[in-house]
């Protein structure tokens, strides 16, 4: 194996001579090196014109991966991994989608893929971090980084290209190394360009890069769209520059910035109902605003409404509530007789606590039971109207709100029906019964 | 990452005290007063829910707290957590004055930029996309006002907090639209 390393610094020193100015070989020339070496192991082409040829470049990242699907045995673990990173949640239920953390995978392979895929999305986080850390792929560096210790590796590594090459922008890429790299992967990776970057050498470029330079980044991220941001201690932000694209670093964090308005705006079109076909930013914002308004003048509504409502009632009911929305609720009744006495006084004052129950959050037909249990010597027209809150909250639970508007007619429609039936008085089971069926 | 039933539990049982008060205020209100507190006593509560983790919670306190009248709402909401959040939301006033000082940057940087684009495009070429960057901008422009505390955001952050502000917009709505129903129903 440590053949091999004299192999690719020869490697490197050929790449030098064919680039013609091998004073000032940056990183990516050297990777480059490298990857024509690998090139040169598997198919021998004419890489000396192709040098700076986007296209050859395109064919030995396709060749790289067609050497490395060989080598890699683990690599659908961590496409799996990233895979299952990469996937936005599509719950609605959470306000925020999930990622879970994921450990680390020593991949072994190829210089060690090592997966950072930790989470993102919190409340406190307003960044989505997928971490993914890498190291050199290059196949002599494999065995020797399988040896032992990986940074130990890459400045052994490094110092030998040091002794070939040493300039001040592989100073940077040495202390960039001896911290642990990570490397956040935004959010739109898919996962063959994951597995072409794995396959890839890491390169990083520095703002301070010159244009030649740049342009032979964004050649050598041929197939690749993603972009690949670091950050480390010195906090200046690598960007991997997209292939055909601009790459001064400020249409670079342009592009940051704008990918990460992007995402934001993918979760608020799955948020706001009914934006799925609307692409624009300006018309997903007009939908943000409507339904941010007009869930705004809900809650207004609906204060008045409490405000109407509100002087009739006694509000004792807050240690009911506490009991019995949110709290488990057994199969039996054991706890009835605690509440009872609880809900009586109040009770008769405030039918709707019970209703309030069958409504409650999670409530199954227990708690309404229990209500009902006690309503055999209640006023009439509960039972009539707690039917009628039951299938209401069954569907009110399900749909939107728009819905629900038509179902808050209904059931006040019911409720004028039922006041001028005649009075009947309901067994407990009965009601329940009728409850089980509803719900 | 609440899910969604246990925001909503965690606004109601904030809530509850607050309409407590309400309801005890309620005497010497009028109808539209009631109203107002009850509203502001629900939009405290879903703030709080939020623990003061995101902008527009603490932005929405910070407003609710300087209604001298209503405070007593915000003080039995907010409970023990009072002192904290106010505390955390006095920040904001910063804020604003940075956000007027910024405003009166943008207006003469836009001045500025306009009589020079009245200079250069001479002719009456309207590009969509400056129609679609003007239009985004009014947009957000709306967006900030909405929003509480959106003022003192950038672009990014605000999207960030409208859609935290719209699931519990949501919540908000739900819990209410039940009680409000409940309530109804029992109306004989």
């Amino acid at each position: 194996m440590n053949s091999a390393l004299p192999e690719m610094l020869q490697c490197v020193q050929t790449s030098e001579n064919i680039a013609g100015n091998g004073t000032d070989m940056t990183v990516l020339e050297r990777q480059r090196g490298r990857l024509k070496w690998q090139q040169q192991q598997l198919q021998s082409q004419q890489l000396q014109q192709s040098y700076f040829n986007e296209n050859q470049l395109n064919l030995f990242s396709l060749s790289q991966t067609q050497h490395y699907q060989d080598l890699m045995n683990n690599d659908s673990a961590f496409r799996e991994l990233a895979n299952q990173s990469m996937k936005v949640d599509p719950d609605l239920e959470n306000g925020w989608p999930n990622f879970t953390k994921y450990p680390i995978p020593r991949t072994g392979f190829c210089g060690e893929m090592k997966g950072f895929v930790s989470s993102g999305l919190q409340t406190d986080a307003l960044e989505m971090d997928y971490s993914i850390s890498r190291t050199s792929s290059c196949p002599p560096a494999e065995a020797v980084a399988m040896a032992g210790d990986e940074k130990g590796i890459e400045s052994v590594l490094t110092e030998k290209l040091a002794s070939t090459v040493g300039r001040d922008s592989f100073k940077k890429r040495k202390a960039d190394k001896a911290q642990n790299p990570k490397v956040i992967v935004a959010g739109d990776v898919k996962v063959k360009k994951i597995k072409g970057d794995a396959e890839e050498v890491e390169s990083k470029i520095t703002e301070q890069n010159n244009s030649s330079n740049n342009r032979e980044t964004s050649a050598d991220t041929s197939k690749e769209n993603s972009k690949v941001t670091e950050v480390q201690k010195p906090d200046y932000i690598h960007v991997r520059a997209r292939r055909g694209q601009a790459t001064d670093s400020h249409s670079l964090a342009e592009r940051v910035r704008r990918e990460k308005i992007s995402e934001r705006m993918k979760y608020l079109q799955d948020l706001v109902p009914g934006c799925n076909k609307i692409t624009g930013k300006a018309g997903m914002l007009e939908e943000i605003i409507n339904y941010v308004q007009s869930l705004q003048r809900q809650v207004e509504f609906l204060s008045m409404k409490l405000a109407t409502v509100n002087p009739r009632l006694e509000f004792n009911i807050e240690n009911f509530f506490a009991k019995e929305l949110f709290s488990a609720c057994p199969d039996s009744f054991p706890s009835v007789g605690m509440p009872s006495e609880i809900v009586n006084p109040a009770y008769l004052q405030f039918n709707p606590a019970q209703q309030v129950v069958s409504c409650g959050l999670d409530m199954a037909v227990n708690s309404s039971d229990m209500g009902l249990r006690r309503t055999n010597s209640s006023p009439v027209p509960v039972p009539e109207t707690f039917l009628d809150s039951s299938s209401f909250t069954q569907a009110q639970l399900s749909t939107i709100w728009e819905t629900d508007l038509q179902n808050i007619y209904n059931v006040e429609f019911h409720q004028g029906r039922s006041s001028a039936f005649p009075s009947q008085a309901f067994t407990g089971s009965m009601e329940a019964n009728n409850l089980k069926m509803e719900m | 990452m609440c899910s969604r039933s246990s925001l909503e539990q965690e606004f109601f049982k904030k809530w509850v005290p607050g309409l407590q008060i309400c309801s005890s205020l309620a005497k010497d209100m009028s109808f539209l007063e009631r109203r107002k507190a009850i509203k502001l006593s629900a939009d405290v509560a879903m703030a709080t829910a939020r623990d003061g983790k995101t902008c527009w919670s603490r932005a929405l306190i910070a407003n609710a707290s300087k209604q001298e009248d209503k405070k007593i709402i915000v003080r039995t909401i907010l409970g023990s957590e009072f002192e904290r959040l106010t505390k955390s939301s006095i920040g904001s006033v910063v804020c604003e004055k940075r956000v007027r000082s910024k405003k009166i940057l943008r207006k003469s940087c836009t001045t500025i930029r306009r009589v020079r684009k009245i200079r250069k495009s001479a002719p009456n070429r309207v590009l969509a996309s400056s129609i679609a960057k003007r239009l985004v901008k009014k947009r957000t422009q709306v967006m900030k006002g909405l929003v509480p505390g959106g003022e003192s955001m950038d672009e990014f952050s605000l999207l960030e907090e409208t859609l935290d502000y719209i699931v519990s917009l949501r919540a908000q709505v739900d819990v209410m639209r039940r009680l409000a129903n409940t309530l109804v129903l029992s109306i004989p």
